[in-house]
């Protein structure tokens, strides 16, 4: 472990009178806590809650048909990096030869992420007018964390924001088409499909499920000399 | 190998070595995140923006307007993303106590690691717009380049990249690249919700190439010369942001200097000041007749004057001539139209050429448009039928077959009636021959309950203005006197009906002829 990650892992002691855990329930905990904080998760979480809140300033503003439609596409897209950057490790090889529950503790941390930001971004929409609603928001941030998961363990865990950030334009070009033909109807541009496209629905669940699978597994590439 | 052994004399490279700021711009451009993200900006751009823009008609102005902003939009991301990458690498690789006690300033490092990313960023960009102008050079039939386009797209990726830099070197997170990339996507894609009219603040955005929801414009620069004033307020906003962006690098403690800081501040306002007098100037544009944008203070009025060219006609019974920018439409538009010459040419007062006219444009409310045509569409000793092609009316792009059934429908009836004399306020017999004619064409009258069809984009541009080729002509409803006549005298064998207008033509027209008299 690195003086990185020394420093990130105070020693804690119980306090006077705190209540007593079980002993494997308090390294559990400790661990968890230990591995969202060398992943800047509660720092994601804030990031994420700004997305909600700027999605949600923003929503009170008068669009027109473009604006009301890309809108949401950019806020899920930002939700995505900032998921996707949660995965680069800070640590390297050492953790990955000593951290036995690394899987389980990535895969939890991926889907508690994509979780709160979903809800996070339809609470943002609820009571005005949010295009495609929650089952667009659930669609297109699984998409997009899909391909930045994608991309952490091909390219690197630093730079996985690239995936989803050069999805952003073929989806709202995608949607730019609806109006301009010839249209992109194509699954694997799920934005410019409808909420209740079952194939668009399927592509954007399969580059999610396998960008969970691969994370999960293998977990980021690190770039040598980069901290994440 | 000993030390003594080794060669003592230097290379001879050696002899006259580079300026310093050389070789770091050298190694900088060599190591840079933006040579890794060319291909990514360069698919993008071929998907967006590369292939709507040759998917138009070989119009360079047309081109380069559909270009503009999905280009600058293309490179937003990638660019601002890299960009911001390469402004937080010192605090990413922990190297900023290592690089600070160099001897070259702060600022100079930065400003070197800024230019290599723009320099890659402008070769990627250079390379697209390359093709496309290519392509187009292969492909238009009149003109040439249009530069300031390409000019302010370029002028956008140094502005994007000082941006991206600056966030990635002030905000060192993980979390800055990212944002920063979708935030500079979000700030030029949704800034033109702001725009309201052509006398708007938020034309300065990069993404607009012309008046706003006009869209991309086949007749800018045809029939009038490009008019640059939008263009130019925009490359000097750019420029002004850029140098402000740039210059707040310098400005915290500990960059350089009190002299270097101070120079920084200097530069810093000075590029405020400049970014702000181009959005003031932006902001007293206006839509010209022409359908530019035009700036008091940044005009020519040289611009104004409408350019030199030749016709390109065709060989129709009445020759169809164009404007040589749209040469590729004349044997559309001859096969259009050449039914309905058939029935008038050699008639007494038929046109003798059927021309091709300049559109005008003229601001309404919000940021609607109206197009039309100036003055009658038919006039002179000889009389030339003036009329608008359906491309003119900005709107968008049509099938061939689209162009041909829009101009038969509506340009058609418009040199019918210029032979006939009808019109607001024309007889019933007069109404009623048009519409043999156009029977006899194969045009098929429109009912007056159908709905007319748009003729130009956006639900907020109205239709153009009388004669200018965009109407569609009403017949008289079945049933009626009028289209009982209409159908008695298109069955007419033609050599009969064409005896018979040229005998009564004139009384025709002069409303002397009644309803009972056609035969």
């Amino acid at each position: 472990m690195t003086a990185g990650g020394t420093r990130a892992a105070p020693v804690t002691t119980d306090r006077p009178g705190a209540p007593r855990l079980p002993g494997s329930r308090r390294a559990g905990m400790r661990l968890a806590r230990l591995y969202a904080t060398s992943r800047r998760i509660p720092a994601a979480l804030t990031a994420i809650m700004a997305c909600a809140l700027g999605l949600r300033i923003a929503l009170i503003g008068h669009w027109d048909s473009y604006g009301a439609l890309q809108l949401p596409l950019v806020f899920e897209a930002a939700a995505a990096t900032v998921i996707v950057l949660t995965a680069a490790s800070p640590l390297g090889e050492p953790e990955r030869i000593t951290g036995r529950w690394l899987p389980y503790l990535r895969l939890a941390a991926t889907l508690a992420l994509t979780a709160a930001a979903i809800g996070a971004l339809a609470a943002a929409g609820t009571g005005a007018h949010l295009a495609g609603g929650t089952l667009d928001v659930l669609r297109n941030l699984g998409g997009f964390t899909g391909i930045g998961l994608l991309c952490a363990a091909t390219i690197s865990g630093g730079l996985a924001w690239i995936g989803p950030v050069a999805y952003l334009l073929p989806g709202v070009y995608a949607l730019y088409t609806q109006w301009h033909h010839p249209a992109l109807t194509t699954p694997w541009l799920w934005p410019g499909r409808p909420p209740h496209d079952l194939g668009a629905a399927i592509c954007a669940g399969l580059v999610f499920a396998a960008g969970v699978a691969v994370i999960t597994v293998r977990g980021a590439r690190d770039l040598p000399g980069e901290e994440a | 190998m000993t030390a003594t052994s080794a060669p003592a004399r230097s290379r001879p490279g050696t002899r006259h070595p580079r300026p310093a700021a050389a070789r770091l711009l050298r190694l900088e451009l060599r190591h840079n995140a933006m040579l890794w993200m060319m291909p990514v900006a360069v698919a993008l751009f071929w998907f967006t923006a590369g292939r709507k823009t040759l998917a138009s008609p070989p119009l360079w102005n047309l081109r380069v307007a559909v270009m503009q902003p999905t280009a600058v939009l293309a490179f937003a991301s990638p660019v601002a993303g890299a960009a911001a990458w390469m402004g937080s690498r010192e605090s990413r690789r922990r190297t900023t106590d290592l690089v600070n006690i160099t001897a070259r300033p702060r600022p100079a490092r930065l400003l070197t690691t800024w230019a290599a990313t723009t320099c890659w960023a402008l070769v990627a960009y250079l390379a697209c717009v390359a093709v496309v102008y290519a392509v187009t050079a292969h492909q238009a039939t009149w003109g040439g380049p249009l530069w300031w386009p390409a000019v302010v797209s370029a002028a956008s990726l140094a502005a994007l990249a000082a941006l991206g830099f600056a966030a990635g070197t002030l905000v060192p997170s993980r979390f800055t690249p990212p944002l920063a990339a979708v935030a500079a996507f979000f700030a030029l894609g949704l800034s033109t919700q702001l725009i309201k009219g052509s006398q708007s603040y938020w034309l300065i955005s990069p993404v607009v190439a012309g008046p706003w929801d006009l869209g991309p414009n086949p007749e800018v620069g045809t029939f009038y010369a490009y008019l640059p004033d939008l263009p130019m307020a925009q490359v000097i906003f750019l420029a002004g942001l850029t140098a402000a962006v740039l210059g707040t690098l310098a400005l915290p403690t500990g960059s350089g200097l009190r002299s270097l800081r101070r120079s920084a501040a200097a530069v810093t306002t000075a590029g405020l000041l400049v970014a702000g007098t181009a959005v003031a100037l932006a902001g007293t544009g206006r839509l010209d007749a022409h359908g530019m944008i035009a700036i008091p203070a940044l005009h020519d009025a040289a611009s104004d004057r409408p350019l030199r060219y030749t016709p390109v006609c065709g060989h129709t019974t009445i020759p169809v001539c164009l404007h040589p920018a749209y040469a590729s439409y004349l044997p559309a538009t001859e096969a259009a139209l050449a039914p309905v010459l058939g029935q008038v040419a050699g008639l007494p007062g038929a046109p003798a050429r059927i021309s091709q006219a300049a559109a005008t444009y003229q601001q309404g409310p919000g940021n609607s448009v109206g197009i039309g045509m100036a003055g009658s569409p038919i006039g002179g000793t000889h009389p030339v039928f003036h009329f608008l092609l359906p491309v003119q009316l900005a709107g968008p792009v049509l099938t061939t077959s689209e162009m041909t059934s829009q101009l038969r429908s509506a340009t058609g009836p418009g040199i019918v009636a210029s032979v006939t004399g009808d019109g607001p306020g024309a007889s019933q017999a007069q109404h009623a021959v048009t519409t043999a004619l156009l029977m006899a064409a194969g045009v098929v009258p429109s009912h007056p309950s159908a709905p007319r069809a748009p003729t130009t984009a956006g639900s907020n541009v109205p239709p153009p203005g009388p004669g200018a080729g965009g109407e569609r002509y009403v017949a008289p409803p079945p049933g009626s006197p009028a289209y009982a006549a209409a159908q008695r005298f298109a069955a007419l064998p033609a050599a009969a009906r064409r005896a018979w207008l040229t005998q009564h033509l004139a009384a025709l027209r002069a409303g002397r002829i009644s309803l009972r008299q056609l035969p």
